[in-house]
């Protein structure tokens, strides 16, 4: 427990120090800006929801999410520092945990940036707060969804951009095409897409439904790519 | 303190360690020799548990190496080759986080930083972006991360390799002050290195061990016998013939150099007092002599040599 501690500080200091970090956030930060010009959010007249941003969001999240954890664990391999890693009495499972862990309180930090525009909308209207925090509770989830599987890709590989590549595609598939695909499929297969169909848990939360299905959801795949990534880590041992 | 028994390493088809078998006693200081490619790196990863071996037995502290993984990791202070350092971080930032994976007590993290930057006279720079320090600066951070948590067994690929003169100099005081109160288990290619500051070699070559002792006994098995080199002014036959005629001389080479006759003598004995006696009998003055004893560079090339006739 402490290893992970200290591994998560490091890599917290790791990223708020290199560029990455700073681009990344400010990245995020510009885009949310632009989608609630865009979306009219703050016109006259119009209801006091930042719904339209809640809808966005996520389809910047899966191009954003990878580049925090492209080089969480590839840069480690690239700089042979994984082998100073694994000569000390610490355990892969921690390693890969520290990582993860500085990754969450990073994206927590970057996602809690964007509570501004709740305070601003509450300045001037009566937004739902209820739904806005459950609609908070659904992007930091996903988000956390998001990062375990950018710790996977991380894991496979030493080169920064595949890592950040590999881990973009497949989230876009489950996010930009999420509909498009289900539409095209019909029976058994449409029921068991819809199930792991991350938008339509994200809708429920935006409607202020916090289901244990989903909350499971998001959870589990993190906990399943993070263990992915640790039984990575540990088969470098033996290449 | 370190036990090797057998030990293979094989990375898909290539055999990069061979059934080598060797132990390291508590506080000596054994130097691991061998070429480039020879299985020196491989053999240290799979002691520091970086890696498994494919087969055979190996314990460091007397923890085996695959199933008390941690406790050896615990035991050993490991300097890898490529002395790999996160740049973006400072010194002391650096140590900190290694003393916390190595579970040292934040109360006593500080001092333990300072007692190990002083060892390794790191003190000026401990301040300083890794990434702004010299190749010798960052190899002693990266010994002084291997000294944080007072290790029985110190293991150290390459510690000098692309260091200038004079860093090599204080890096070699160094690890001769550590053996004092440490297992030093080195590896080189430097000769110079090894001989300089190991009480006992392993020489290794394509995965196998060729041979092992001391640098002495090492020496002794290049040639039975050694050489002495004279230079003596007189004419080349008088002072060739005068000098063949010494008992325990096995062969005698002059050359003529304006006037003085250089001689190499091949002889078992210590005959540096018979020719100083020829010299003043003769009248021949004499401006230089000495022993030649074989080099373990010698040695080296030759047991290489062999080793790769044996192979082929």
């Amino acid at each position: 427990m402490r290893n992970t501690v200290a591994i998560m500080q490091r890599e917290l200091l790791s990223l708020f120090f290199s560029p990455i970090g700073y681009i990344v956030i400010a990245g995020f930060l510009l885009l949310t800006g632009i989608i609630v010009l865009v979306t009219d959010s703050f016109g006259p007249g119009k209801p006091a929801t930042l719904r339209a941003v809640f809808d966005f969001t996520p389809y910047v999240l899966t191009i954003i999410i990878p580049a925090i954890t492209m080089r969480a664990i590839s840069e480690e391999y690239r700089n042979g520092t994984i082998e100073s890693l694994m000569t000390a009495p610490v355990s892969d499972s921690e390693l890969v945990l520290g990582k993860f862990a500085a990754a969450v309180v990073f994206y927590a930090i970057m996602l809690g940036a964007t509570l501004v525009y709740l305070v601003m909308m509450a300045m001037f209207g009566n937004p739902d707060v209820g739904a806005s925090l459950s609609s908070y509770l659904g992007l930091f989830l996903l988000g956390v969804a998001f990062l375990g599987v950018g710790i996977f890709t991380s894991s496979l590989t030493s080169n920064q951009i595949v890592a950040w590549i590999v881990g973009c595609v497949p989230l876009m598939l489950f996010v930009w095409f999420a509909g498009f695909i289900v539409g095209r499929v019909h029976g058994g297969l449409r029921s068991v897409l819809q199930r792991v169909n991350v938008m339509r848990h994200l809708d429920q939360f935006n409607r202020g439904l916090v289901t244990t299905e989903s909350v499971v959801f998001l959870v589990g795949t993190a906990v399943l790519f993070v263990f992915l990534a640790i039984k990575v880590v540990e088969s470098r041992r033996w290449r | 303190m370190i036990e090797v028994k057998n030990l293979t390493k094989q990375y898909g088809s290539v055999c990069a360690v061979n059934g080598v078998s060797f132990s390291v006693g508590e506080g000596e200081i054994v130097g691991f020799l061998g070429p480039n490619g020879a299985g020196k790196t491989t053999t240290i990863r799979v002691l520091t548990c970086f890696h498994p071996a494919t087969s055979g037995t190996a314990s460091v502290a007397g923890f085996d190496v695959f199933s008390q993984s941690m406790r050896v990791r615990e035991n050993v202070g490991y300097l890898p080759e490529s002395v790999p350092l996160y740049l973006e971080m400072r010194v002391r930032e650096y140590l900190q986080f290694r003393s916390k994976l190595r579970g040292i007590d934040a109360s006593k993290r500080q001092s333990t930083i300072d007692r190990v930057a002083e060892r390794c006279w790191i003190k000026d720079v401990i301040s300083r972006p890794i990434g702004q320090l010299s190749k010798g600066y960052r190899q002693r951070v990266g010994l002084a991360d291997a000294l944080l948590h007072n290790p029985k067994v110190l293991i150290l690929d390459e510690p000098t390799v692309g260091l200038d003169p004079t860093q090599i100099r204080e890096t070699r005081t160094l690890i001769r002050d550590l053996a004092a109160e440490h297992t030093v288990m080195l590896s080189s290619h430097i000769l110079p290195e090894v001989e300089a500051t190991c009480q006992r070699l392993v020489i290794i070559n394509k995965g196998r061990i060729v041979a092992s002792g001391t640098p002495d006994e090492l020496r002794q098995r290049v040639t039975r016998s050694s050489r002495l080199i004279a230079e003596l002014k007189g004419a080349e036959k008088d002072i060739a013939g005068g000098i063949r005629k010494l008992s325990g001389v096995e062969g005698v080479e002059a050359v003529a150099n304006n006037g003085w006759t250089r001689v190499t003598v091949s002889t078992k004995d210590d005959l540096r007092e018979s020719i100083y006696k020829l010299s003043t009998e003769n009248g021949w003055p004499i401006r230089e002599l000495r022993g030649e004893v074989a080099s373990l560079e010698d040695f080296f090339v030759k047991i290489v040599a062999g080793a790769g006739e044996h192979a082929s």
